[in-house]
Parts: C-alpha cells; structure tokens; sequence
C-alpha cells in the first residue's frame, strides 16, 4: 500500500494575501525525524504544481515537531481576487498529507 | 491571580453568543470579540458608502442587547474590533441600547487612529510611498479605487481605556492578537519592553483569537476523537494567563470540543510565516522556544515564550476595488462528457469573443478544484460538473455575458444542464488587498468616552 505523509503527520493550512501557509505536524517524534528529511521545500514545490506559482520556503520547529511551508503566489491572487472555490486554500494541506513518502 | 481571558468571536457573523455561558457561568474576566479578517474592512466600507452611520460590524449589536448586561453586571469588561471603519458610530449605537437597558454608570470607549484614508496625501507629503511589502512597488491611487486604508495597530490605546475603566471597549483595525494582550499588561503592568512576556501574551493571543479552531474545530488532529455532534456547540476558548506570561489554554466549561496538545499545535501554526518572527506591532514573538504540556483534561500549559523588540514600522494595508467576478455551474454526462465538455468551452469562448471579459477559468468540481493536477482524470466519465468563473472590471460586462449565453442555451452540448440558482446571482465585488509598511510616528491612536 501507498504510505503518504497524512500516516505520519496531520496539518492545517491558513492564508494571508496570496500567500498560503501549509503547517505539517508529526504524530511521534520518529515521524518528525522522516518528514524533516523527505520534505524538502523542492519536493513540496514540485508536487503541488500549478497550484503554487511562487517559492516555498519551510520552517523547522523541533520544539513542537513540525514543520511550516510557506508557499508564496499561492492562492490564485487570495481573499476575493482568486477565481478557485477554495479561494483561501483551507484545504491545501491536504495536498502535502498527500504526498507519497516512498 | 490568574487572569481569565474569554475569546468569543474570530471572524465577522461568528457566534458571539457563545461569549454567555463564560461569563454567566464567571469562568472569565474579560472577554474579547476578534472580528476583523484581512478584507473585512473593504466590506464593512461597502455598509458605510451606503449609510454613514454604519461601517461597522452587526455582531455588535447583538453583543449590546444580549452579551453586555451580562458582562457589565459582573464587572466583565468586553473588548471588540468590530467598530471596523466606524468605532465611533458603533460606540454610539451601544451607547443608545445601553441606555434603553438602563444600565447606569456603564462606560464605553471608542479607539479610532488606525483609518487613514482621509489622511493618505497627507502622509504622502510626510515621504510615505505605499511600497507594496512583497513587491516594492509603490501604490498607484489611481490604479483602482480604494475602499479602505487601516494600519493595524497595537494594544496600548485598549489597556488605556480598560485603566480609565471602560467596560466596553470598540476599535478599529487593532492586530488581533494584540486585542488579546492589551487586558493582561492592563492587569499585570507590564513593561513595553518585556519583550518575552509580551511575547507569550501575543501566542495567548493568537491561539485565542479564531475560537473554534483550537478546541476542535476546522481540525484533523481530533478527526477521530471528537463527537461530530459537538461541532455544532463548541465551547470556545479562554486562557489563564499569569504574571509571568505563561497561559494555560483551555475552553468554557460542561460545552462540546477539546483541548490537546495536537488541537493547540495545529492553531499555533495557523496562519504564519516564519515561526521565529511573527511580527505584530507590540513585540516579534518567537514560536520554536515554547513548550506545551498537556495539564488535565482540556487545558495545555504553554510556556518559555521568548520575544524580540517590536518593529519599527507598522502594517497598512489598502482595499481595492479591482472589479466583479460572476459563477456559472453546468454539468454534461455520458457519453462523450469529455467532448462535450470542449463543445461547452469553444461556446462560450465564440459567445463572449467581443466582450470585455478579462479572466476566464474552468474547474472540474469533484476532480481538479481543489488539488489542480494532482488528481487523476477519469477517461470516460458518467459526468463532470464544470465552474466557470469570469470576471470584468464593471458589472454590466458580467451581465451581458450571462445574457448572450443563456441565448444559446439550447446550441448547448447534448443534455447538457446548468445550476439555476447560478443563473440568477448577482455579480460579486473583487476587493484586493495592497499591504504597506508605515512609519509608527505617523499613527496616534485616540480615545474617545461615552457614559450611560
């Protein structure tokens, strides 16, 4: 069976402008040790496509085992410019959960 | 003793009654009433054009009538930003319903200073250029209309008014978190430059200041723990927060939700950027020194918050009005959806080929509207149902569309339908947002009083 990130992690995404902040939050401190190595902000990038026009940057946070990826040009312009019908993005952390880790 | 800080509002329409069985039942001191996302202003500007009494948010009413003889009877001081574009009108109107409930020796305070739009070429010749914060590029006033211009501004003026004992108080576009700060350097004196417990009181804040979101709602940390009954009745949120800064989280008590360490981390995490550095206008706080412990049930320990001075300048951000955007939903089934789909496509391109449509998009509800090209596309599906969303800079353009479209409603593609009610809406307002940095001299809060 496929293993994605949604086994080891859980996550939440929020907007500001067209920027989208996906957070990724380990389930034990093993599995924060995995994602920190397989989630590079290229790889990220790269499976989320399209829908990030911008960079991607993370952020490490060992205190709380989790990582935050700020992806910016994200959101179709964000708030009411963006023509999606998910304007803010609140789901694009589903996204990244579904990400292959093999 | 502890300070008990209620939080009963994250959004303009979110359910402040939720803010009664936190005081009626005394698990709080204050309560704070966060209403203002970043493109509330530009709406609460669409009210006020229309009547310049308005302007600011409806909740506040509801907040007078049922929340304030409550809270005022027990000396719970209540803290709103909904007086969004107008603190003073909304002062005023509860300022009338406290009058009519007869509740005497009631003080409220209005924060004005944060709206600057009557001010902008004033600053303009102060050397204020609006650079945009991502790109630089300096605002161009007549590149749209702009609704609103509001600096976001910090907790001084609020512990103020709570020192000179206001029970109500109302303003505009203060950060949200520092709504939240404002009554515990008012309790425990805080200095300006307590850079660490500021620190801590912003992520107090901050994870107060969307209610629902850290006691299970909008969360997959709690997907399988929580009664999905309860997400109709969360109890919202309050910290308890102490001298040293340190806070425990936790929610209004015998109500629906949970409190976890998980529940706590996914809302620490909501909406910033560098975890290091979320700048607010009292203090930079740093997320990656805390510590959380679940404590007991429903209720997680943070501490060790660290924080760094505040920045020297302050965020301005402008509302513009940049246009009008118009949904129409169809759907095509088998056979030859995929066909049919380009048929529907090609129509509309041909059908609006001399209007002034400046974006036209697709997307497949229930295949590539949520996750773009992550999704794989069935080959021959029994049905696809197709968004298309497009926009003109003036609404008669969205109009017209609409118009020569339904013409040809039946050249459509075989058996193809469309939603009605999509049919029948009225062009939507495209607000966009220009945020700036402005020079912290600049802004002078004000204060203004009125007694019942």
């Amino acid at each position: 069976m496929t293993r994605r990130v949604v086994d080891l992690a859980f996550g939440r995404s929020g907007d500001k402008g067209n920027v989208s902040n996906i957070s990724v939050i380990a389930r034990t401190p093993e599995a924060y040790q995995t994602l920190k190595a397989i989630l590079t902000p290229e790889r990220v990038k790269a499976h989320l496509g399209e829908l990030v026009q911008g960079r991607v940057v993370r952020y490490e946070l060992d205190n709380i085992e989790a990582l935050n990826f700020v992806c910016y040009d994200a959101l179709d312009g964000g708030g009411t410019r963006s023509l999606r019908i998910d304007p803010l993005g609140k789901s694009l952390a589903g996204a990244v959960l579904y990400m292959e880790l093999d | 003793m502890t300070l008990r800080i209620g939080s009963a509002e994250g959004f303009y329409g979110d359910n402040v009654l939720s803010a009664l069985p936190m005081i009626t039942g005394r698990h709080v001191d204050v309560v704070c009433f966060e209403a203002l996302a970043e493109l509330t202003l530009a709406i609460l500007q669409k009210d006020k054009l229309k009547d310049p009494s308005r302007g600011y948010t409806f909740d506040l009413a509801l907040i007078a009538q049922k929340i304030l003889p409550e809270a005022f009877a027990r000396n719970i001081p209540l803290i709103s930003n909904g007086g969004g574009l107008n603190p003073v009108g909304a002062a005023q109107m509860i300022h009338e319903t406290a009058t009519k409930l007869g509740l005497k020796g009631l003080k409220i305070a209005a924060i004005t200073g944060d709206d600057v739009m009557p001010r902008l070429e004033e600053l303009h010749e102060k050397g204020e250029t609006f650079p945009h914060i991502e790109t630089g590029n300096p605002l161009n006033v007549s590149e749209y209309p702009i609704a609103n211009a509001n600096v976001y501004m910090g907790a001084q003026p609020i512990v103020e008014a709570l020192k000179n004992g206001a029970n109500m108080i109302v303003t505009g576009r203060v950060a949200d978190p520092c709504l939240y700060l404002a009554p515990m350097i008012w309790r425990y004196g805080w200095s300006w430059e307590d850079w660490d417990k500021l620190a801590s009181g912003i992520i107090a804040g901050h994870l107060l200041e969307c209610t629902a979101q850290v006691v299970g709602g909008n969360s997959l940390a709690v997907i399988d723990t929580l009664d999905a009954r309860d997400l109709s009745k969360l109890g919202y949120p309050i910290a308890h927060v102490e001298a040293d800064g340190s806070f425990t989280l936790t929610k209004t008590p015998n109500t629906g939700g949970i409190v976890t360490v998980n529940t706590v981390k996914e809302q620490l995490l909501y909406e910033i950027h560098d975890p290091a550095n979320y700048i607010t206008p009292d203090v930079i706080a740093d997320f990656t020194t805390l510590s959380l412990t679940q404590d007991g049930e429903n209720r997680v320990k943070v501490a060790n918050v660290t924080g760094k001075p505040r920045p020297e300048k302050l965020k301005l951000n402008f509302g513009r009005l940049e246009g009008y955007m118009r949904e129409l939903i169809f759907t095509v089934g088998y056979p030859h959806a995929w066909q049919k789909l380009d048929q529907l496509k090609t129509m509309i391109s041909e059908t609006w080929a001399n209007l002034p449509i400046q974006r036209t998009e697709y997307h497949l509800l229930g295949i590539d509207s949520l996750f773009g090209g992550l999704a794989p596309r069935p080959t021959d599906p029994l049905e696809l149902v197709v968004r298309v969303m497009f926009t003109a800079k003036d609404e008669t353009t969205l109009k017209t569309a609409v118009r020569l479209l339904m013409g040809n409603g039946l050249s459509g593609a075989a058996g193809m339908s469309i939603s009605g009610t999509t049919i029948g809406a009225d062009p939507r307002i495209i607000l966009g947002l220009f945020p700036t940095l402005i020079n912290r001299d600049h802004i002078q809060p004000s204060i203004t009083y009125w007694e019942v």
